[in-house]
């Protein structure tokens, strides 16, 4: 009998194993589901023993492992603990006596480790550590190849302990889990720790070049010692993103880690496997993880500053004495960067000299890694030493808060890495910066700008900056005037003759140093403000007060600089008095004027557009956070700045001349270079959104310079996007004016403009038969994208005037989108308007107000639904078009609903209102949802738009889904399925959600008797379906269980019923009680009313009772 | 309501110049523009430069508007954004459906009354499905699409 089986398995593995001529594909299913059978049977274990005693085919073996384990988990609770034991002496007898493949041994293994780990929850260890005891006689005592074998034991059996992916695999809940690993590192681990050590220690004493088998004894022993280090604190680091958790130790660890040789043994290992690359990764593994100590064993201050004394020197010794290599320098600093975080406290109590030596160092290593990352940048390759510059980096900022930044000691550090930085960037001879060969690839746009890419190091370097004014200032105006100047020598020869090819590249040059200075300029200068108020930092402000206060700078001569930019004079009077921040702005204005002098002499096209966004991006940061500073929010206030940049000076009058002007100029000269403009519009609408400066800005004549400069371009000149930029800044401004008549007349002098464009081209007489000419087309164009802009700009304080302006027009765009219903630029840019209208002006509106948008949105949503309901089309990419659409009317129906969530308006008086929100929302929703195919939900961003909506309509409006027409309805529960079963984890969310939300709703309000709560039912089993069958995963799990529980206090007999089906399906009756019992423990003790309480006890039921029957279910 | 993108020809578009120059870097997605000497629609358009302080340059994925169905004809070009680009005047029509006739061909009347007849009932899917309609008596809308003398 059992040979039969084994022969027929053999039989089918080898058909499955044939190449594909030789089977057909009926013999390959055939064999396949051979297999399939044989991993369901029940009890298999003496038929598996057989197999492994009798067959030689590798491919069964495995198989015959699987089975094994697969079985053990089902049914481990209903074997015998006589037949566990024989079972688990059987199998390891097997792996030590006999010649198994590799992956059948690791099989078999696994399934040991399975053992072990279930037996250990019930006996508290004990037949774990007589299997230690096993094999680590067989790994003192045996040979190589059983050591070996020894090794993959402890390993597979660490492995059991700490997945936490497999979790459910092994049929225990994730507390069990935790507690079994509890007990395994409390007595175990330690053993197993404290083993490996002392046969490391035995190792140390030859020296490499490594036999084989040593070579693979020594590299498993420090994988398991790795595995300890890191194993601990698994559990509890599961919601961190730290890929390594902190080595979290119990004072019952001490003896072992305080141990003087342990520290030194590990480093002196390390030392002589640094280059033997299978072992060296996991040795420094091991030191990383000793240098994050903590935890219980770390109990006094006393204990902790040993430990660091210890570790530093040991440390020390090693980087003083070797030179570090690109793959090491990430593991290295990695220590660095734990010593600090976790030791920062103490490292002041190290002895003297100790602590300098140490900065030296650390110091010494950033450069290295600095110069390497500058290597690795030009090869592109490896990136070892920029991820370990970054570590060291963070350690530094660190460090540099910890310690007073006055001393000296620190501000020798900061200056040395700073130094070092700058040089990185710059090309020879003043900098290292390798040159690309004049390596001339694309660049997408959409690649980060190093401004992006590299900002957190930048934001050390401005804080190393920033230790060291006085050393960074000078130095930094002094790079920027060579560079300006060669520059200008250059185009200036330029303009003479043609370049040559040296030439070039030396411009290049000078183009990259401008870039990389500004870029460091601006973080030493200004600290990045996301949120918060852009202020001076502090230790500028001191140094500005200090440099004025000793009369090295006057404010005098800092004023003289700023008139001079202007004028042709190279060298400003007094120039060297100037204060040095303003010396480093001379400069950057300098160079705004050297690009419009470049243009002038139509050299234009030489100059590099990313200079120039890399200055508008400089400005904008600086004029933040300096350009007429709020004074009272200074403690101090340097003289020279607040002289020459403070509101209702002269000074500052002509630094946003000089800004404005450039940014004039840019929207003028450079229409081409879509990013610059980008960057140069950001400037202009950040440095008018701050109230207290745009006061000072708006009433410039530079200010109307730009208004006119807008009306004055032809239409379709600019590119899309930048349009709708310069309006948001213009509309934006103008909130600065306090007094309405002002406010009043300064947006009638935006606005009335467009007005007048809007009516002379809608009032024309032969309207409907010229609107397809491009020119008209032109101007449509560009009056919508004004109207975004407008959209996108307004505050609570102009959102009135702005809505009086722009609801007119909105009325008439449903006209214009049946009219133009054929132009898909023009068709989108009107959804967008209204979607930016909703997302940006509703939530201030009146509610008159809010309702002529939501009159004029409806109208527009059904003309939008007029022209394309049924529409059929010839054109290729028919389909992407409507999903761009789609994706902008779900916005504007999103957006719409929001006004019930956040309205800021300040007279809520409730006036009769007959379109509310919800009718432009359900309007649109019953009109997207038979567009809403599954093609086009496999947009991912669409799809996961048309769920969130869904939701949200339901969270607020229940009642008005319930009452949805028949067929509208079934559409709406189809497509709630369709996200349950078709698409990722957090639309099966929204699904649940949403299911959830409308059963609560039917059972609070008792509709069970309606079509809705009927079209709801049929969630029920298939929610259960899906959970049983694995098909829901685990972060989705409890809110697939509340739903569940809503469910069922709405159909309590239904779920009576598929409880019952699910437990007269299971043919073998032990199973159906065990599930029969699995279903009453789930619902004892809860009450079926659909509350917060019984719906958390059903929860925590329901995540047990899935663990459970996991284990012995099998459900397709 | 049907729509229907179909190719015909018509004799000259009364003499005026079938394109309009336009900086490249002012057209946009689902604009026009020509391709390899066909009216396109752009379907992609994204920028890049030549080296990182190079100029921009503008990358263009479009797709002849004539055609449809299984042989989509798509055409890129990279071109710097200063340049000037070719871009077909498109004017897109709505006509009544009047009648097909036994040869196949429709008979559409304009808003203004204009009746044209020279149009063939379009191949594939889009052509069943408007005889169907128009054979179970819908009103149909036909959107003529014109572009370059076609």
């Amino acid at each position: 009998m059992t040979d039969r089986i084994i022969s027929e398995l053999e039989n089918a593995a080898g058909i499955i194993m044939a190449p594909p001529n030789v089977v057909s594909n009926e013999q390959r299913h055939a064999a396949e589901s051979i297999f399939i059978d044989f991993r369901k049977s029940k009890s298999p274990y003496p038929i598996c023993r057989e197999i492994l005693e009798k067959s030689q085919n590798h491919f069964v073996l495995f198989e015959a492992a699987e089975v094994l384990k697969v079985a053990i988990i089902r049914e481990w609770s209903f074997l015998l603990d006589s037949d566990k034991v024989s079972l688990r002496q059987y199998l390891f007898e097997y792996i030590t006596t006999r010649e198994a493949a590799p992956f059948v041994r690791d099989r078999i293994l696994q399934v040991l480790a399975i053992m072990v780990k279930r037996a250990s929850i019930d006996d508290n260890g004990k037949e774990r550590a007589n299997l230690l005891r096993e094999v680590e006689n067989l790994i003192v005592n045996a040979e190589p190849d059983k050591k070996i074998l020894g090794c993959n034991i402890i390993t597979n059996l660490m492995q059991e302990y700490a997945s936490t992916v497999k979790s459910t695999d092994v049929g225990l809940p994730w507390e069990v889990h935790f507690k079994a690993k509890k007990q395994f590192e409390a007595t175990d681990l330690k053993r197993i720790f404290q083993f490996c050590i002392y046969l490391l220690s035995e190792a140390v004493k030859t020296d490499p070049p490594y036999s084989e088998s040593m070579l693979q004894l020594t590299g498993y022993l420090l994988k398991i010692t790795e595995n300890v280090l890191t194993l601990i604190g698994i559990y509890e680091a599961v919601y961190e993103a730290d890929a390594a958790p902190a080595l979290k130790l119990t004072s019952s660890w001490s003896e072992i880690i305080f141990s003087p040789v342990l520290l030194p043994l590990m480093f002196q290992i390390y030392w002589k496997v640094r280059d033997l690359e299978q072992l060296a990764h996991h040795s420094l593994t091991c030191l990383v993880q000793l240098a994050s100590l903590s935890g219980g064993i770390v109990s006094s201050d006393e204990v902790r500053h040993k430990y660091l004394h210890a570790y530093i020197m040991t440390l020390l010794n090693l980087v003083s004495n070797v030179t570090i290599k690109s793959k090491e320098s990430l593991g290295v600093s990695n220590i660095v960067r734990k010593l600090v975080i976790f030791f920062i406290h103490d490292m002041p109590k190290l002895p003297d000299g100790v602590m300098d030596t140490l900065l030296d160092e650390f110091t010494r290593l950033t450069c290295n890694f600095s110069d390497g990352a500058a290597l690795e940048q030009s090869s592109e390759e490896d990136t070892y030493f920029s991820d370990a510059f970054d570590n060291m980096l963070e350690a530094w900022s660190t460090i540099i808060q910890e310690f007073s930044p006055t001393e000296n000691k620190l501000a020798e550090c900061s200056k040395r890495i700073f130094n070092n930085y700058v040089q990185c960037h710059l090309a020879p001879p003043d900098g290292c910066r390798q040159s690309n060969n004049g390596d001339l690839e694309d660049i997408e746009d959409n690649e980060d700008k190093d401004r992006s890419r590299y900002k957190d190091q930048l934001q050390t370097i401005g804080v190393f900056g920033r230790v060291v004014p006085s050393h960074t200032l000078p130095l930094l105006f002094k790079l920027l005037e060579a560079r300006i100047e060669k520059l200008v020598v250059q185009l200036e020869s330029m303009h003479n003759r043609a370049m040559n090819i040296s030439e070039a590249a030396s411009l290049d040059n000078i183009f990259e140093d401008i870039h990389w200075i500004l870029l460091i300029s601006g973080h030493v200068l200004c600290m990045d403000s996301d949120g918060e108020t852009p202020m001076i930092p502090s230790e500028i402000m001191q140094y500005s007060i200090e440099q004025n206060k000793r009369n090295e700078t006057t404010l005098d001569a800092t004023i003289k600089a700023i008139v001079a930019v202007e004028s042709k004079v190279q060298t400003p009077p007094d120039f060297d008095q100037c204060d040095h921040v303003i010396r480093i702005v001379f400069n950057v204005l300098k160079l705004c004027i050297v690009e419009d002098y470049a243009v002038s002499i139509t050299l234009g096209h030489f100059l590099s557009p990313e200079v120039g966004s890399t200055l508008m991006w400089f400005l904008k940061r600086w004029c933040l956070s300096y350009l007429l500073p709020v004074e009272n929010y200074y403690q101090e206030l340097s003289p020279t700045l607040i002289g020459c940049l403070g509101k209702d000076t002269d000074c500052a009058k002509l630094v946003v001349k000089y800004v404005i002007a450039k940014i004039q100029s840019n929207l003028y000269y450079f229409q081409s270079e879509p990013i610059l403009l980008r960057d140069t519009v950001d400037l202009f609408c950040d440095i008018v959104c701050v109230k207290q400066k745009s006061t000072h800005i708006i009433n410039t004549d530079s200010m109307r310079n730009l208004i006119r400069l807008h009306q004055e371009m032809e239409p379709g000149t600019l590119p899309p996007n930048i349009l709708r930029g310069l309006f948001k800044g213009f509309v934006l401004a103008g909130v600065a004016l306090q007094n309405p008549a002002d406010m009043n007349s300064y947006y009638e002098m935006i606005l009335t403009p467009l007005q007048q464009r809007c009516k002379s081209i809608v009032s024309q007489e032969n309207f409907t038969r010229i609107f397809h000419e491009e020119k008209v087309q032109k101007v449509v164009i560009d009056l919508l994208e004004c109207f975004i802009g407008i959209a996108k700009g307004s505050q609570m304080a102009s959102v009135e005037i702005l809505f009086c302006f722009l609801a007119p027009m909105l009325s008439e765009l449903p006209v214009f989108l049946t009219i133009y219903n054929n132009y898909q630029v023009i068709v989108q840019l009107i959804l967008e308007l209204f979607g930016q209208c909703a997302k940006y002006m509703l939530c201030y509106l009146s509610p008159l107000d809010s309702k002529r948008l939501y009159e004029s949105s409806l109208a527009m949503v059904q003309a939008y639904a007029k022209c394309n309901t049924g529409r059929l089309s010839t054109e290729a990419f028919a389909e992407e078009n409507s999903f761009q659409d789609l994706a902008l009317v779900l916005d504007l129906l999103t957006f719409i609903l929001s006004k019930d969530c956040i309205d800021l308006c300040a007279n809520a008086n409730n006036e009769e209102i007959n379109v509310t929100a919800s009718d432009v929302s359900l309007f649109g929703l019953n009109f997207i949802m038979p567009l809403m195919t599954l093609d086009l939900l496999k947009y991912p961003s669409l799809c996961a738009q048309y769920y969130r909506l869904l939701v949200l309509i339901n969270d607020i409006y229940p009642e008005k889904i319930c009452n949805l027409p028949q067929d509208l309805l079934r559409t709406l529960l189809h497509s709630v399925e369709l996200g349950l079963t078709n698409f990722g984890s957090d639309i099966v969310q929204a699904c649940l959600d949403f299911v959830q939300g409308m059963a609560t709703y039917i059972f609070r309000h008792k509709l069970l008797n309606t079509p809705f709560a009927e079209g709801l039912r049929p969630f029920l089993k298939l929610i259960m379906d899906l959970t049983l069958s694995h098909q829901i995963n685990s972060d989705t799990m409890s809110s697939a269980s509340t739903c569940i529980y809503s469910l069922m206090c709405c159909f309590q007999e239904d779920y009576q019923m598929l409880a019952q089906s699910l437990i007269d399906m299971q043919s073998d009756p032990m199973i159906a009680e065990r599930l029969a019992a699995a279903f009453t423990n789930l619902t004892s003790l809860v009450a079926m009313t659909c509350d917060r309480q019984p719906k958390l006890r059903f929860r925590d039921n329901f995540e047990k009772f899935i663990a459970n029957v996991h284990g012995f279910l099998l459900v397709k | 309501m049907g729509d229907i993108d179909d190719t015909h020809f018509e004799t000259g578009d009364s003499g005026a110049s079938a394109t309009y120059p336009m900086q490249c870097s002012a057209l946009r997605k689902n604009g026009f523009v020509m391709l390899k000497s066909r009216p396109c629609k752009i379907v992609e358009m994204s920028t890049s430069k030549t080296g990182k302080h190079g100029h921009a340059k503008v990358h263009l994925v479009g797709i002849d508007i004539f055609s449809g169905g299984k042989n989509v004809k798509k055409y890129e070009d990279i071109c710097p954004s200063t340049h000037n680009m070719d871009v077909p005047h498109v004017k897109r029509e709505d006509y009544q459906l009047t009648d097909i006739s036994d040869d196949g061909y429709l008979s559409l009347m304009s808003d203004n009354g204009d009746l044209r007849e020279d149009l063939k009932v379009p191949e594939g899917e889009v052509g069943a499905q408007l005889r169907a309609d128009y054979d179970a008596g819908k009103d149909i809308l036909c959107t003529v699409l014109k572009s370059c003398g076609e």
